[in-house]
């Protein structure tokens, strides 16, 4: 270590206990978010939503006292707030809470697993592009573009038909198409900061490739996955939705707020809260993603601050 | 005796750019030795940076180093796997960049990343490495740096962010220190204080240190050798005052006579050096220099000069000078 003294540090002017709270980028945007109502609002949804989800069986057990998939052919349509069936059941007896409940597992869960996985390709995708440049990046970013001019509802339903749709494989095919939008953002945000001359002083101090992208160029680029990931949960949980009401998604008897429609599409015109019930679930999801997502793109992009 | 710490010979940088090949440093060759301080000045585009950037294999594509060795510590870094030069870089040879506003990144503390090569090169734990950053910030005159070395870059001021960047460099006590324009984003009072705490560096540490700038009045205050880079070759060479009291190449004659002096008469304009620094991809036949050179020869248009000793401690690349011509005014 370095012991000679070089030059004596000059008095300190103020005294350190008036020195202002040492805010860092992200505890900012926390705060800013926390201020935001209805951002905070959507988002304790949302929370509400993943927590039902998790805790299904066992509301299930403790609430309405049966399971998702058991029927009771005697009491077919069975009109909400009527003994044991607090919303009703379905066409073929069962607990229309009890569906909904397993259904938010559905959405949630494909909605969680196919952003996380999105995220998690398109930021490695973007990063390794945007930092080799050259070669690599051109045969990454013309991938990209393939995928992304193939119409995604086509490629959606080409790979339901190859490869069995449970919760893990329909979160993988639409992660397999959303990675590329993310990919496109996370370059084009890592050409312009791996211009910055910290880069460079960086690679002159002698850190590794990977060093200078897992450690100096991914916290840089941190703010455009989180601002694109709570954007992005609504379109997943609307995809899932309607792959799910073509019958592509999640099949009966397993129930998904989705293929519930379908099924209750049927009899619209005597047991209308059979469409009314997982209609409203996914507009409230889908509502409360995107005013979280709004909320975090406030918070966090740094281009919108100082408004 | 031994050698020199760092022995450059015949570095040439290109830049492979779509209108034509850019010879940005072209054939440099100088030795650096321990506990020196040598300047390196020119104008913008002269090849002063490439050359360190070449030193330290950092030039970006589509410039490559095209030959030449750079003799450090009995290896030639340009022979080095790129793993080998990452154990240099940040080690033994440490650079700091001109401008200090954009040099550290916005996202760490401070402290973090001024004890990042510790983490590289010493493998330190994170909290090891912050209380060594925190000490070396003491040392290059941050005031409390427990405190500020939990800052992030924006809290801190030009003139302190640069001090952190040396500090930086200084964490592992490297032999060579690369300064790239230290102070040519900072204000004439900060550029006086960075020059001061880089001699003293250099006294205290023993660190050689390269100086890169276009200020001659920073050279003169602060290098025991001067290199003059024109066009990307270096057209002369020697100790600071004998190259500014005699200059022995006609460019650093009429660069010394393009700035003001304390000592001239009042009313005296400068002379500013005629025409434009010419294009790297068609440097003109001879000497590079020729086409805006007062004292220009026959020879100077076909043969191109080589560094030569001219009078007792001076190199030059100029045919005038070495036939024994004196520089006069006109």
């Amino acid at each position: 270590m370095i012991d000679p003294v070089i030059v004596e540090a000059p008095p300190v002017a103020t005294p350190l206990a008036t020195r202002r709270a040492i805010q860092s980028y992200w505890s900012a945007a926390f705060s800013r978010l926390r201020r935001n109502r209805i951002g905070m609002a959507s988002g304790a949804l949302l929370l509400f939503f993943v927590l039902v989800a998790l805790a299904a069986p066992l509301l299930a057990r403790l609430i309405t006292h049966t399971n998702y998939s058991s029927q009771d052919l005697a009491n077919t349509f069975a009109n909400p707030l009527s003994p044991g069936h607090i919303l009703g059941t379905d066409d073929l007896g069962r607990d229309e809470l009890t569906r909904l409940l397993f259904g938010a597992q559905v959405s949630m869960g494909i909605g969680f697993l196919a952003v996380s996985v999105s995220l998690a390709i398109g930021a490695t995708v973007g990063l390794v592009a945007g930092y080799y440049g050259g070669l690599i990046d051109g045969v990454l970013m013309r991938f990209v573009d393939i995928i992304l001019a193939i119409p995604s509802i086509f490629l959606f339903i080409l790979m339901s038909i190859l490869f069995k749709p449970n919760t893990v494989t329909l979160a993988l095919i639409i992660a397999s198409v959303g990675w590329g939008s993310i990919a496109r953002l996370v370059r084009g945000e890592v050409l312009s900061v791996r211009t910055r001359d910290f880069m460079v002083a960086t690679r002159a101090l002698g850190a590794r490739d990977v060093r200078l992208i897992v450690r100096h160029l991914l916290p840089n680029v941190l703010h455009v996955l989180i601002v694109f990931g709570s954007l992005y949960l609504g379109s997943v949980i609307l995809i899932e939705a309607a792959l799910d009401f073509l019958g592509l998604g999640i099949n009966p008897p397993i129930p998904s707020w989705g293929n519930m429609l379908t099924n209750s599409e049927t009899f619209f015109f005597h047991s209308r809260w059979l469409v009314i019930w997982p209609g409203v679930m996914i507009f409230l999801a889908v509502l409360a993603a995107n005013l979280f997502g709004n909320a975090v793109r406030d918070a966090f992009d740094p281009r919108l601050r100082g408004e | 005796m031994p050698g020199p710490l760092l022995d450059v010979h015949d570095l040439k940088t290109q830049f492979f750019t779509p209108e034509g090949v850019v010879k940005a440093v072209d054939g440099v060759s100088f030795e650096l030795n321990a506990g020196e301080t040598l300047g390196i000045v020119g104008e913008s585009g002269s090849g002063k940076s490439v050359t360190a950037l070449s030193l330290m294999r950092l030039i970006p594509p589509p410039g490559r180093v095209v030959s030449g060795r750079v003799i450090y510590d009995g290896n030639d870094l340009t022979k080095l796997s790129e793993s080998e030069m990452q154990g240099i870089r940040g080690e033994s040879i440490a650079m700091i960049f001109q401008d200090p506003m954009t040099s550290l990144n916005p996202v760490f503390k401070v402290g973090w990343q001024v004890g990042e090569p510790l983490m590289l090169h010493r493998a330190e734990s994170k909290a090891k490495a912050f209380t060594s950053a925190v000490s070396v910030l003491g040392k290059v005159g941050i005031p409390s740096p427990a405190d500020r070395a939990r800052d992030y870059p924006h809290h801190f001021s030009g003139g302190m962010r640069q001090r952190a960047m040396i500090a930086m460099g200084l964490t592992t006590t490297p032999k060579v220190l690369i300064a790239d324009e230290p102070t040519t984003a900072l204000d004439v009072t900060i550029q006086a204080q960075i020059l001061e705490l880089l001699r003293n560096v250099n006294r205290e540490f023993g660190t050689a240190t390269i100086l890169i700038t276009h200020n001659l009045g920073v050279v003169a205050g602060m290098c025991e050798r001067v290199m003059v880079m024109y066009a990307g070759r270096i057209v002369e060479s020697g100790p600071t005052e004998d190259v500014f009291a005699h200059p022995k190449h006609p460019y650093t004659w009429s660069l010394l006579r393009s700035i003001p002096r304390l000592d001239a008469d009042r009313h005296e304009a400068l002379k500013p050096i005629e025409g434009l620094p010419p294009d790297l991809i068609d440097l003109p036949p001879g000497c590079a220099f020729h086409p805006r050179c007062v004292f220009a020869i026959e020879r100077c248009k076909r043969d191109t000069p080589v560094l030569n000793r001219v009078g007792e401690t001076q190199l030059a690349a100029c045919w005038v000078t070495q036939s024994g011509t004196e520089l006069r005014d006109a």
